[in-house]
């Protein structure tokens, strides 16, 4: 118990004391993580949407297939993309890997899959007719599908919030194309498991408290925008 | 019969889907103030048709459609029309802001549109309902909001796909009484689509019988109701009973309501006699049951089964035994211009 309380009183101190290492830590996390789940939310819109309201060939082979990348190991995407962005691989001429920029490339990865399964799933269970519905009173096109998006919040700011539960947690993508350098591709989790190998355990415990609040945090102020009572006043 | 520079119409309308054709409309027309019912059996293409019209179906559309003589845009077409559709398909939020919220898409501010539907929300006795979640109103108030709110936006063209079925009974007849009512003297050109005769009759001076995609009969409501022209006409009317001349003696099949068609249940009865307007057949009797408010009497001809509806409980003790021999008086029978 003590290395647990111990961990608690480190993290505390952490934030408070503004350990210049421990903040750039938290701030890259942050930024990595939200740049991703942007990303990941800007590409996995559209084509959530396109899946859930199109009829073409080979529909449920994708939606089948983001369904799968759900569960993709970020171990895998991390190698994936460390492949891609080796110096000798097709985009190692950008100089990627072992940057911030390598991490944000994975994590997006990891989380356009979860966004694009969401959002279908989301859009999906709105009536069917809801789009012509709303034409039919005079929406336009893109009115009606504001309104159907308006109409499925609640589902979609959860695949939000999924989106960047995984990638914000995730410790195995970011070790691989990040590296962890200290000072430049460092975040909570890999300095957790970092401190963890060296026995640093109320370290570790207090990157992990961190963690959590910023996970908390992050999904308090979802969580506030979905259950906000009504769309309509 | 009506004025073509007003309210909506189609030219040559024909709507394929997976290289099928659904439905082909040479030509159909409803001026403003005006409603014309479309009644149809299930799948006949009744919503295919309403959809097309409003510039709304997701299927492939050639021909012209005309909005108030001009050929339609989809632009024109979305300041026109308002629609509600078979569910009702309400928005998360309060009843009146579901009503409003055609006239928020017209570009109104939340307070102009408000003072502009109360009337309407008032009208259709919504107001004890207005600030309620709509997700927790009952289907018939749901779609009684879905009316309303097609109705606040003042639509040129309304366009109303099957909005009663799914209500209980009760609720069907006071949503009908309350749109009829609405609807009179208001410059809107409406068209119901509905298998329900009795809906066709209350809300629409004029009726087309659409099946399989075609329209067969069009003309107003009361004339249409009642004159079937063929086989699949007939059974739509409720003239579920068909004589062919073989039966009747006459050149062409006859078609009459299962209601007009009784049993003679005295051999001296002086209804036996034939005039132009009753036939009187004979058969076998099959079965009777009892419905509690008439009794159903199933006789099988020389030609095929006919249908007796008895007003109310006929006791059995005065219908012969079942394998009698009985005679069919049949009253109001319309001759049918085509048998099939």
């Amino acid at each position: 118990m003590d290395v647990l309380f111990d961990g608690l009183l480190d993290a505390i101190r952490l934030l408070l004391s503004g350990d210049q290492d421990s903040w750039s830590i938290i701030m890259l996390t942050l930024r990595v993580s939200l740049t991703a789940t942007a990303i990941a939310l800007l590409i996995g819109l559209p084509l959530g949407a396109t899946l859930a309201l199109a009829r073409f060939p080979g529909r449920r082979m994708v939606l089948a297939a983001a369904n799968t990348g759900m569960g993709m190991p970020p171990v895998v995407v991390g190698l994936f993309v460390t492949v891609l962005l080796w110096r000798s691989g097709p985009l190692g001429g950008l100089e990627l890997l072992y940057t911030p920029t390598a991490m944000v490339i994975a994590q997006a990865a990891i989380a356009t899959p979860i966004v694009v399964a969401l959002v279908a799933a989301a859009l999906q269970q709105v009536d069917p007719d809801f789009r012509v519905q709303m034409q039919a009173l005079g929406a336009t096109p893109i009115r009606a599908f504001a309104a159907l998006l308006g109409e499925a919040r609640l589902p979609l700011l959860a695949g939000a919030m999924a989106a960047f539960g995984a990638v914000v947690s995730e410790v195995g993508a970011a070790q691989m194309v990040g590296g962890n350098l200290a000072g430049q591709t460092r975040v909570l989790t890999t300095a957790a498991v970092l401190a963890t190998s060296r026995g640093q355990f109320s370290l570790a415990i207090a990157f992990g408290m961190i963690l959590l609040l910023i996970a908390f945090a992050v999904n308090l102020s979802l969580t506030l925008m979905q259950q906000r009572r009504t769309v309509l006043r | 019969m009506s004025d073509l520079s007003t309210g909506i119409g189609c030219r040559d309308l024909r709507v394929h889907a997976g290289g099928r054709e659904l439905l082909s409309a040479p030509e159909l027309h409803v001026a403003s103030g005006r409603t014309l019912a479309v009644l149809g059996p299930n799948g006949a293409g009744k919503s295919t048709l309403l959809r097309a019209l409003g510039l709304l179906s997701s299927h492939r559309v050639s021909g012209q459609i005309l909005l108030d003589g001009r050929p339609a845009t989809r632009s024109l077409m979305r300041d026109a029309i308002a629609a509600v559709l078979q569910r009702p398909i309400l928005r998360r939020g309060t009843v009146a802001a579901n009503v409003i919220s055609g006239l928020r898409f017209r570009g109104m501010s939340r307070r102009e549109a408000r003072i502009r539907a109360w009337p309407w929300i008032e009208a259709l006795g919504l107001a004890p309902l207005a600030d309620r979640d709509a997700r927790s109103l009952s289907i018939g108030e749901a779609q009684r909001v879905s009316i309303t709110r097609a109705l606040a936006v003042g639509p040129r063209v309304l366009l109303l796909d099957e909005p009663f079925s799914g209500l209980d009974s009760t609720t069907r007849a006071d949503l009908l009484a309350d749109l009829r009512a609405a609807l009179t003297g208001q410059p809107t050109a409406t068209i119901l689509v509905t298998h329900d005769r009795e809906e066709a009759l209350a809300l629409a001076e004029d009726t087309a019988l659409l099946i399989d995609g075609r329209i067969r009969q069009h003309g107003p409501t009361a004339q249409v109701l009642d004159h079937p022209s063929d086989a699949d006409t007939a059974r739509l009317l409720g003239y579920t009973n068909l004589l062919p001349p073989a039966l009747t003696g006459r050149t062409l099949t006859l078609a009459a309501r299962p209601e007009h068609t009784q049993l003679l249940l005295d051999p001296s009865d002086s209804h036996a006699v034939q005039t132009d307007d009753v036939r009187v057949v004979t058969g076998t009797l099959r079965r009777t049951v009892a419905l509690g408010i008439a009794t159903r009497v199933d006789v099988d001809t020389s030609t095929g089964p006919l249908t007796c509806l008895h007003p109310g409980d006929v006791l059995t003790t005065e219908l012969p035994p079942i394998g009698s021999h009985v005679r069919v008086r049949i009253r109001h029978a319309r001759s049918l211009i085509t048998a099939d």
